[in-house]
């Protein structure tokens, strides 16, 4: 025999727990909606019609360049792009030069023991938080504008991340080689030559690449507080408004950093 | 006169354990010594203070006359590089290449600008050539270690260990990771080489049945006490029995 | 033993291409230093003055009252851009991800969008939009729309394609068409993730929020170009002070509620 249906209120309610998690949830949506629209109200965006008119009359431009580039400017994009993907190159290695002693204090397991590591993290917290771009004006600032202080802007940024990625490899490390080399009568700078070295290399190497990747994109911007490479002559070009040129810089860019990428991770999947 | 001497070797780890509670051993030169007992019973901690990488709290362990206790910097590397060692998870370096790996075996008697650069000498890598032929892959020197199977890994393990040319041999639990017919393929390599160079071997293991098949002697340790010591022959299942104190397994043997 | 000069060499392929990486890094670097003009003097001297310059950033906290706002329209970007950039990429993620795709031309043209989008930084997208749409903080909240659309939905196509397939399998097996699988069978296993991922890119978005008013596209990083300009160094060391502590607080926050949702 089949059962009657049930009348509604014969269905179970949820238990407490989940029942709070559901307003919870609810309260949570309301409150980000909210936040959303006072910060809409209070941020001073202008009309609509300003977004409307502003892409109307720039936007299409932008598109139509977009289509049709001026290739004249081909050379001088191709030249600043380069001399953009020396300077990641350049700023990559300066950083990671400079990550590599750090990290092993940071690490904690192998020099020192932990009493550096706690120090040696906050230096790298510290170096991450600050802003690439702002170091880079404070090196034109200092030194003056060019390539260099784009160089030395990357170089020190990426210490922060470098370091960290670093001393997490060195912390997952395999202590059993080390136990061999010096079972078979190997000195400390034996230990660390023939068994962390060859260990923490592909991973180091697949790291810099990566971060390699990220510097070429900040790259293209630094010029634009004058620390070299692309972004001046874009900049240019955006304050005159000059989208054909704008568009061939774009392309140049763009294509030159999917090419890039694309054989980054080719390489970086093979190393480990 | 004896090889090896544990003078009342006792160890106490920071932790409070007592690892091992006053051994005394003689081991004379050449002969393969099979340490049985269940883990934690201090059988590596045993092999581990002949080449201090376990310092005794208490005692001393001596080697050729030398207290290898007592020896600390340069003195304890040169003791060491007479002294090989083979580990339970093999040990190697897995993405550096086999030759590579068995070279770091002679480190211990290297210059140091040599070591570093990794310049070693043409004599050292013959050797080392020959000891991949003599563990029977010579045709592997310049594969990458993580390329190897488990038994031909633990065999760049032993490869390793005899590029040291030592007098002594220490082995903790070699088998225990590889399966039954490889166990015993690596075991009767190890025995046939500390044979034709008298090398004295000391070898961690489990197994009943690889203990009675190999040893020369064998010992008995029980929380971290040396509860026998004797021939194979006299090594019964009721002597066994009373060293691992409980009846035997099947999990005990490691069949052929 | 064998004799010394009849020692096996290693294969000929690997010394090849050892020497090859060798030769071929060896020539990038002798390039980019001969392009960059960079060298050690350069190195040196800059180091030295930049702590030079490092020591003159003492912070006058005068400036703080006129901190404040373009502080709070930072942030304010950074949270309406993770919002409207979150909602928009949703649609993007199911297109860029195999499994929910709609059809492979769907898939190819989603994941070409993706790829352009990622490959194009975050100032860049402001320098872009201020072009556009003029100075204020419109470019910026545009830009960053754009920016959070690349970021998110290449991580949230990761996410959608490791998910578990049973799932969708029962689902399609019991009739449900695509829309009805995605909801019923993806989102419930990404949901977590989504929006730990949304916290991240809120994280980030702060940092690029800080930085993109220097090409003009609002918040404190405008202010920072104007005192740079007046070359108001103390204003500008208290301005650095104050970005310092609000990503570390923001970065804190983020690294909590992620660690709270999974």
């Amino acid at each position: 025999m089949v059962n009657a249906p049930r009348i509604p209120s014969d269905v179970p309610r949820p238990p407490a727990h989940v029942r709070r998690n559901r307003v919870l949830m609810i309260a949570g949506v309301v409150l980000l909606v909210a936040l959303f629209v006072l910060a809409l109200v209070t941020m001073n965006l202008p009309t609509w019609q300003r977004f409307v008119t502003g892409m109307q009359r720039n936007f299409m431009p932008l598109m139509r360049g977009l289509v049709r580039p001026e290739t004249e400017v081909f050379g001088l994009a191709w030249r600043s792009m380069s001399e953009t993907f020396f300077m990641a190159i350049l700023g990559t290695a300066l950083g990671a030069l400079l990550a590599f002693p750090i990290s092993f204090f940071a690490a904690g397991n192998l020099l020192g023991g932990t009493r550096w590591a706690l120090p040696g993290k906050a230096l790298l917290v510290a170096i991450r938080t600050f802003p690439e771009l702002v170091l880079a004006i404070i090196f034109v600032a200092a030194a003056g504008p060019g390539p260099t202080a784009g160089i030395m802007a990357m170089g020190i940024h990426s210490i922060g991340y470098l370091g960290k990625v670093f001393s997490d490899v060195i912390e997952g490390i395999d202590q059993g080689p080390m136990e061999a080399i010096r079972a078979a009568g190997g000195n400390q700078l034996h230990t660390f030559l023939y068994s962390v070295v060859p260990q923490v290399l592909p991973e180091f190497a697949s790291h810099v690449l990566y971060r390699f990747e990220i510097n070429l994109r900040a790259a293209t911007v630094l010029g634009m507080v004058g620390a070299g490479g692309i972004g001046l002559p874009l900049i240019q070009r955006l304050q005159f408004r000059r989208w054909d040129e704008v568009s061939m810089l774009l392309i140049v860019i763009v294509g030159f950093i999917i090419v890039v990428d694309a054989v980054s991770s080719r390489v970086r999947n093979r190393l480990v | 006169m004896a090889h090896i001497r544990f003078n009342d070797v006792e160890v106490v780890y920071r932790t409070g354990l007592k690892a091992l509670k006053g051994v005394t051993l003689e081991i004379p030169r050449g002969q393969f010594v099979v340490v049985v007992g269940l883990s934690g019973a201090g059988k590596s901690t045993l092999i581990r203070t002949v080449n201090s990488l376990v310092v005794p709290t208490k005692g001393s362990v001596t080697v050729n006359d030398v207290n290898v206790t007592a020896s600390r910097g340069g003195a304890l590397r040169r003791a060491r590089s007479d002294i090989g060692m083979i580990f339970q998870t093999f040990n190697l370096v897995k993405r550096s290449s086999v030759l590579r790996n068995v070279l770091a075996g002679r480190l211990g008697d290297l210059p140091a600008w040599r070591g570093v650069l990794g310049a070693f000498p043409r004599e050292d890598v013959a050797y080392a050539h020959d000891c991949l032929a003599r563990v029977g892959i010579p045709e592997k020197a310049f594969v990458r270690a993580d390329a190897l199977s488990g038994g031909q890994q633990q065999r760049v393990g032993i490869a390793r260990a005899l590029a040291q040319k030592p007098s002594v041999m220490l082995a903790d639990e070699p088998v225990a990771s590889l399966d039954p017919p490889t166990s015993h393929a690596v075991m009767s390599d190890l025995k046939r080489i500390a044979r034709e160079d008298g090398i004295t071997t000391i070898v961690n293991l489990h197994f009943i049945d690889m203990a009675r098949d190999y040893a020369d002697r064998i010992i008995g340790m029980r929380d971290g006490v040396v509860v026998f010591d004797g021939t194979p022959d006299e090594a019964t299942d009721a002597v066994f029995e009373e060293i691992y104190g409980r009846p035997l397994e099947s999990k005990d043997l490691r069949g052929a | 033993m064998p004799e010394a000069s009849s020692l096996p060499r290693p294969p000929a392929a690997g010394r090849i291409k050892a020497a090859l990486t060798v030769a071929l890094f060896a020539a990038l670097f002798v390039l980019a230093f001969r392009q960059t003009g960079f060298n050690f003097q350069a190195l040196f001297s800059g180091t030295a003055d930049f702590f030079r310059f490092f020591g003159r950033l003492v912070p006058d906290w005068s400036a703080l009252p006129q901190i404040w706002p373009p502080l709070i329209q930072t942030i304010q970007i950074a949270y309406v851009a993770t919002i409207v950039g979150s909602l928009l990429a949703m649609p993007i993620v199911f297109l860029a991800s195999s499994n929910t795709s709609t059809d492979p031309v769907t898939l190819w043209i989603a994941r070409t969008l993706l790829t352009v989008l990622r490959s194009i930084p975050d100032l860049l997208w402001a320098a872009l939009f201020v072009a556009v749409l003029g100075l204020g903080a419109l470019p910026g909240v545009v830009a960053l729309v754009f920016f959070t659309m690349g970021v998110l939905a290449k991580l949230g196509s990761e996410t959608v394609e490791a998910i578990d397939p049973g799932p969708l399998e029962a689902l399609r097996a019991a009739g449900a068409g695509r829309n009805r699988t995605i909801v019923f069978a993806v989102v419930p296993q990404v949901a977590a993730t989504m929006v730990s991922y949304i916290l991240y890119v809120f994280e980030i978005n702060v940092r690029a929020s800080v930085v993109i008013g220097l090409v003009g596209a609002g918040g404190i990083g405008q202010l920072l170009l104007r005192y740079l300009n007046f070359f108001d160094y103390t204003g500008v060391a208290a301005i650095i002070v104050v970005i310092f502590a609000v990503v570390l607080l923001i970065d804190g926050f983020s690294v909590w509620a992620r660690s709270k949702l999974i």
